[in-house]
């Protein structure tokens, strides 16, 4: 398959989701802009409650994933299912965390 | 004067959009193969048929050739994407999500008829279309996808589908949707006897009669009165799917769901308004795989040992064959497993067995295996590659190797990516060494509700 394929498939596929992609590149850059600016800065802020929102948010992708694809977490058998959920949801988690953190400074300010 | 089919710098907007948008992505992959130079040739290249096989022979040949006519012969303005059908006949997708115009996909700078082709005279090379105008032709891809031939089911027609329990997914996309609802109202019912046949011919993507058994199972089992359900399956011969380890797979496990499974059972006739089936007992020895011979008189013949069983829904598989304007040509098979029924195609070098001049891809060539669109995205390079040759007079070198893919849905949430082709006894050819294809898995799944569709419009635009 040509370079120009991969990019047709990625192109099809990922058209359906353009909009939440858009959506969730705006809120994650506008949050981590907004609280930089207001002198966040990554790791050197803590907070647990944004730490465990996101880390449920993470897990919970191992539930609606599946669902989100017409499917269901009993189905998740093969070593490649697993790999692919659980990236998934490591995935998820961090784009969570990445913009609750900022999210829990520009609430709490500087108080932690 | 420039080719539009070639504008300045070789790219097309189409594919300017493309690396402009993709390039980010791109890097995290890896490529195979780069784009062969065009060839010069004056040559009229016809293409009977704009489903997967006609459309991408239409992209690659107007990016391969320069100084070419193509002239694309499709009378519809709407794509259909039918490996989606099964998914709307199971209620996972909407109708909608299968349809694009077709305009979307035909490339510039060829001649796109909207009308049938009616004839075709591969003696003189031409074609007729519908409105009596004719096509003559240098080379010819013949890639008109197959025929329904419900009229050889007494008292059947695909007007019936979604009433007096009859569904059928292969009909249409419309058709595909009133299945749905018939096995709702099935459910509705809370209970009662339902048959799933099988054609005793070759069928495109002939694992949809076992995917619509297993979709359905699923759903009878969501109700949690599956036991009020009878399942019962109809095969016309002794197996159900071509491939060895996947029949023997679909057997076990229908023993396993509780599927009644009758062999040497034909659909000969139905009375919907009495909800009847009727089956011709087939002989024995017949085994109705892709390799079987079979003509229309075959099943005009007076009739053996019949058996009617009612039932509260049926699922028909029509018996299918080329159209009729090729059967009606000098390009159908004269001899062999296919004669009469399908095109006589070397199943390697894709091109006619007597018409040099002609290839075919798609559901319409004679083959053992192969109606399905992953063939048509293996078969398309082999058709390009030789075409090409033959224009320039080399020897064809290109051969398909008989690949098919079928992403068996063993119930709606899990499937089989099966892929195999010719060689040792239609052994497996798996794409990915991550996923096995004798295992049922999610992501073969996923695959199939998300990422086959994006890889069939690649396809159709010959990038894939």
């Amino acid at each position: 398959m040509t370079l120009s394929g991969v990019i047709t498939i990625l192109m099809y596929a990922l058209a359906p989701f353009a909009w939440l992609i858009v959506l969730g590149l705006a809120v994650l850059l506008g949050v981590q802009l907004v609280a930089h600016l207001k002198g966040y800065r990554l790791f050197a802020y803590r907070c647990l409650g944004a730490n465990l929102v996101a880390l449920m948010i993470g897990l919970s992708t191992l539930w609606w994933l599946p669902l989100a694809t017409h499917s269901r977490l009993a189905y998740v058998a093969t070593v490649t299912d697993w790999v692919a959920l659980i990236g998934a949801a490591i995935g998820v988690g961090m784009l969570a965390w990445l913009v609750l953190t900022p999210l829990s400074y520009l609430v709490r300010g500087r108080r932690s | 004067m420039s080719d539009p089919r070639h504008p300045p710098l070789g790219l097309s907007r189409r594919q300017l959009l493309k690396w402009g948008a993709g390039v980010g992505a791109a890097g995290l992959l890896t490529t195979t193969s780069a784009q062969a130079r065009p060839i010069e040739s004056r040559a009229h290249i016809v293409i009977l048929g704009g489903g997967a096989g006609g459309m991408a022979m239409a992209n690659r040949l107007a990016n391969r050739t320069r100084g070419t006519t193509i002239t694309l012969v499709e009378p519809r303005e709407i794509h259909h994407y039918q490996p989606g059908w099964t998914l709307v006949a199971s209620g996972v997708w909407n109708a909608d999500k299968t349809l694009r115009p077709n305009a979307d996909f035909v490339p510039a700078g060829i001649r796109w008829e909207r009308q049938a082709a009616t004839a075709i005279d591969a003696e003189s090379r031409r074609v007729t279309l519908a409105s009596g105008e004719v096509l003559a032709y240098d080379a010819l891809v013949v890639a008109t996808g197959l025929q329904l031939n419900y009229h050889l089911i007494e008292g059947m027609s695909p007007e019936l589908v979604g009433s007096h329990g009859i569904g059928s997914v292969y009909a249409s996309i419309d058709a595909a949707s009133r299945t749905n609802r018939a096995i709702e109202a099935w459910i509705a019912q809370g209970g009662g006897r339902g048959l799933f046949t099988a054609a005793p011919t070759p069928v495109k993507c002939a694992g949809a009669p076992l995917k619509m058994t297993f979709t359905t199972l699923s759903r009878l089992e969501v109700t949690g009165q599956r036991d009020a359900f009878q399942v019962d399956y109809m095969a016309p011969g002794n197996a159900l799917f071509s491939q060895p380890w996947v029949n023997d797979f679909v057997k076990q496990r229908f023993d396993e769901q509780g599927v009644n499974r009758y062999h040497q059972y034909r659909l000969s006739a139905i009375d919907p308004g009495a909800r009847q089936a009727t089956f011709t007992r087939v002989d024995r020895e017949a085994q109705f795989t892709s390799h079987h011979e079979l003509r229309e008189e075959e099943f005009r013949r007076p009739e053996g040992l019949t058996e009617v069983i009612d039932y509260d829904f049926i699922h028909v598989v029509p018996p299918m064959s080329a159209p009729d304007f090729v059967k009606q040509s000098a390009l159908i098979a004269q001899e062999g497993p296919f004669a009469g029924e399908w095109l006589d195609v070397d199943i390697h070098t894709m091109q006619h067995n007597r018409y040099p001049e002609v290839f075919g891809i798609g559901d319409v060539i004679g083959a053992p295996i192969n109606k399905t669109a992953a063939s048509v995205k293996a078969q398309a390079p082999v058709v390009e590659a030789n075409l090409l040759a033959h224009l320039q007079e080399q020897p064809l070198q290109a051969r398909h190797n008989g690949y098919t893919s079928c992403p068996l849905i063993t119930g709606i949430g899990k499937a089989m990516l099966v892929e195999f082709g010719y060689d040792n006894n239609l052994d497996f050819l798996p794409s990915f060494p991550f996923i096995d294809p004798r295992d049922e898995s999610w992501a073969a799944w996923v695959m199939k509700d998300r990422m086959l569709q994006p890889a069939y419009y690649a396809v159709l635009e010959g990038q894939a």
